[in-house]
């Protein structure tokens, strides 16, 4: 049973730590997101159900994961970017929005608007201010890149 | 940087956090010395709890949670000060402990029995008939000798020097050579080198 702030750190900050890396974009952002998620733990102290406290851990910390990718990239809807995920049982929801992260900004337009927003491709190379060839170009090196970098 | 030293140091800004919310009001950590591991809290009042080992007796550690809530988290900064006196104490350098002890959270009695042994010098004995005399109930020897004897802040409230009537040892937490040794320490005989003692977070 796990009786102090202590306890829980010991225990489990390793495991969240690693957890948090894999949902960042680097590590100033898992630092955060590790401290955010201890500190709102100590906060909501005690867990919902003792003896559960490492699944509650990764719950708190995979919503403030999602909350903060709504905050900072407010175009890229978490619910959309899980339709448009490939059918892989390995790769999640986070996995995909971090792919979508790392990409350079032109390419993660690109990507959103195709393949979350699914917007014909005319339309896609006018928001763009391309062409059609190019338009169909860029997204399909995105979709490459997301796709190779989930793999 | 290895994962290690990113955990520690968010971990320290965690804990600044939680410090500055009021979150975190006991911090604790192992140090080394000449009779094992020692598990330190340090708390809002001061040392709350030494336990030998290298890990908190499970009583004292549901006390301290009942007195001061689930905050207790490792924090070597937190503990260094009693630890600093410790090395001078085991090296013979350090006859009385200027760093303050908390008893809350113990009964009037148990407290007062403490505070009774606490007032016993360097290098002297007390019996435990006396100490219940000092804490005011000479009737209650037996009593005061469980009080003694679940000292949660051992050497600093320097229970090694209470022993029974009849000039044997009686108990001891730490086991009946740690008693020895510590007397031992105090005629002088039996001194340690120092630097020995090492602090960090467990």
């Amino acid at each position: 049973m796990v009786r102090t702030f202590g306890e829980l750190l010991e225990r489990y900050e390793r495991e969240l730590f690693a957890y948090a890396l894999r949902l960042s974009a680097d590590r100033d952002e898992a630092d955060d997101l590790y401290q955010d998620t201890f500190l709102a733990a100590f906060r909501a102290w005690p867990p919902p159900r003792s003896g559960n406290e490492r699944a509650w851990l990764y719950r708190i910390a995979t919503n403030k994961a999602i909350d903060r990718s709504r905050r900072t990239r407010p175009r890229v809807k978490l619910e959309d970017i899980e339709l448009a995920a490939p059918e892989r049982d390995s790769a999640t929801t986070l996995d995909v929005a971090r792919a979508v992260e790392l990409l350079p900004p032109g390419q993660r337009a690109a990507f959103v608007l195709r393949q979350v927003q699914g917007l014909p491709y005319a339309e896609i190379a006018e928001t763009l201010g391309c062409s059609e060839v190019a338009a169909r170009a860029r997204v399909s090196e995105a979709t490459k890149v997301v796709r190779r970098r989930i793999a | 940087m290895t994962l290690d030293t990113l955990i520690a140091e968010a971990r320290s800004r965690l804990l600044a956090r939680a410090r500055r919310e009021g979150l975190a009001d006991v911090g604790y950590a192992v140090v080394e010395s000449p009779l094992g591991p020692l598990w330190i809290a340090v708390g809002p009042r001061g040392v709350a709890m030494i336990s030998y080992g290298g890990a908190p007796n499970a009583a004292d550690l549901g006390r301290l949670v009942r007195t001061y809530g689930p905050g207790i988290v490792p924090d070597a900064r937190r503990t260094a000060a009693v630890a600093r006196e410790l090395d001078q104490y085991f090296s013979g350098r350090r006859r009385s402990f200027d760093v303050a002890f908390d008893l809350s959270g113990l009964t009037p009695f148990q407290q007062g029995v403490l505070r009774a042994t606490a007032r016993v010098r360097y290098g002297d004995l007390a019996t435990y008939r006396t100490v219940a005399q000092r804490a005011g109930n000479a009737d209650a020897a037996r009593a005061a000798g469980a009080a003694v004897g679940a000292n949660p802040i051992p050497i600093v409230v320097p229970c090694h020097r209470v022993v029974a009537s009849d000039g044997s040892l009686g108990g001891y937490a730490g086991g009946l050579d740690a008693k020895r040794r510590l007397l031992a320490i105090e005629r002088g005989d039996d001194v340690p080198t120092g630097g020995w003692l090492r602090s960090g977070d467990p």
